[in-house]
């Protein structure tokens, strides 16, 4: 019906838009993928390390408001759970580290943040705003995804946590 | 007819229309990049027209023309 040339470039039209479509966004019931990121303090943050906890993991960076304010909440949340049952994960996405580490030496927080300037684990994750955090449960399934980040946020997802941390499967 | 559509779908593809990611937007947050780095000086400023000349620029604003704004 169609030339073989016109068949061919709309089939390279149609891969080149497909590849630059974002990834969908994991939802509530996907496998969280495991990853692993250098770490704003050094080491390597790995999302298996975690697994048999209930984890929450952040995506933020320092130029976000939302997500400078999420941070200490994050961190009070952290405090109120026993460390063998829930751990607060980030991943910073500054094209910059260096702005992550000096934004955190003013507001420090407990728990670990990796550095991924090149932006691959939110791909993997479908990251599709700032700052997005994914609950995910012992078994490592995605349970809840946290869009954005408002001070009345913190009550439900506290309730979320505690439900997740009571399942013990 | 058919070559036409081709480079049509060739450009549509080469159009260099990027998405920008989530975490990309640093450039755009910083606050020299905001359509009115001065808000409230915006508002003022508007105020000082509409009283002096009696009249609303094109943006949004209050007022249903009583004159008492």
């Amino acid at each position: 019906m169609f030339p073989a040339r016109f068949r061919a470039i709309s089939a390279a039209a149609l891969l080149s838009a497909a590849l630059a479509a974002p990834a969908p966004a994991l939802e509530k019931g996907d496998r969280a993928p495991d990853f692993s990121a250098p770490g704003l303090a050094g080491g390597t943050v790995s999302l298996a390390t975690y697994r048999g906890k209930v984890v929450f993991l952040d995506f933020w960076a320092s130029w976000c408001g939302p997500c400078a304010k999420a941070l200490p909440a994050l961190d009070q949340l952290r405090k109120e759970f026993k460390p063998g049952d829930f751990q607060v994960i980030a991943v910073n996405l500054d094209r910059d580290p260096k702005l992550a580490v000096k934004f955190l030496s003013k507001r420090p927080v407990g728990y670990p943040s990796a550095s991924d300037p090149n932006g691959t684990v939110p791909q993997r994750f479908g990251v599709d705003s700032m700052p997005t955090s994914f609950l995910i449960d012992r078994s490592g399934v995605v349970r809840h995804v946290q869009r954005g980040f408002r001070d009345g946020d913190v009550a439900p997802l506290r309730e979320k946590i505690q439900k997740l941390v009571a399942d013990k499967r | 007819m058919t070559r036409c559509l081709a480079l049509l779908l060739l450009a549509l593809a080469c159009s260099g229309c990027a998405p920008v990611r989530p975490w990309e937007r640093d450039a755009l947050a910083r606050p020299d990049m905001a359509w009115d780095p001065d808000p409230l000086g915006a508002q003022l400023g508007k105020h000082i027209q509409f009283s002096k000349e009696g009249s609303l620029d094109g943006g949004p604003g209050g007022g249903g023309g009583c004159g008492c704004n």
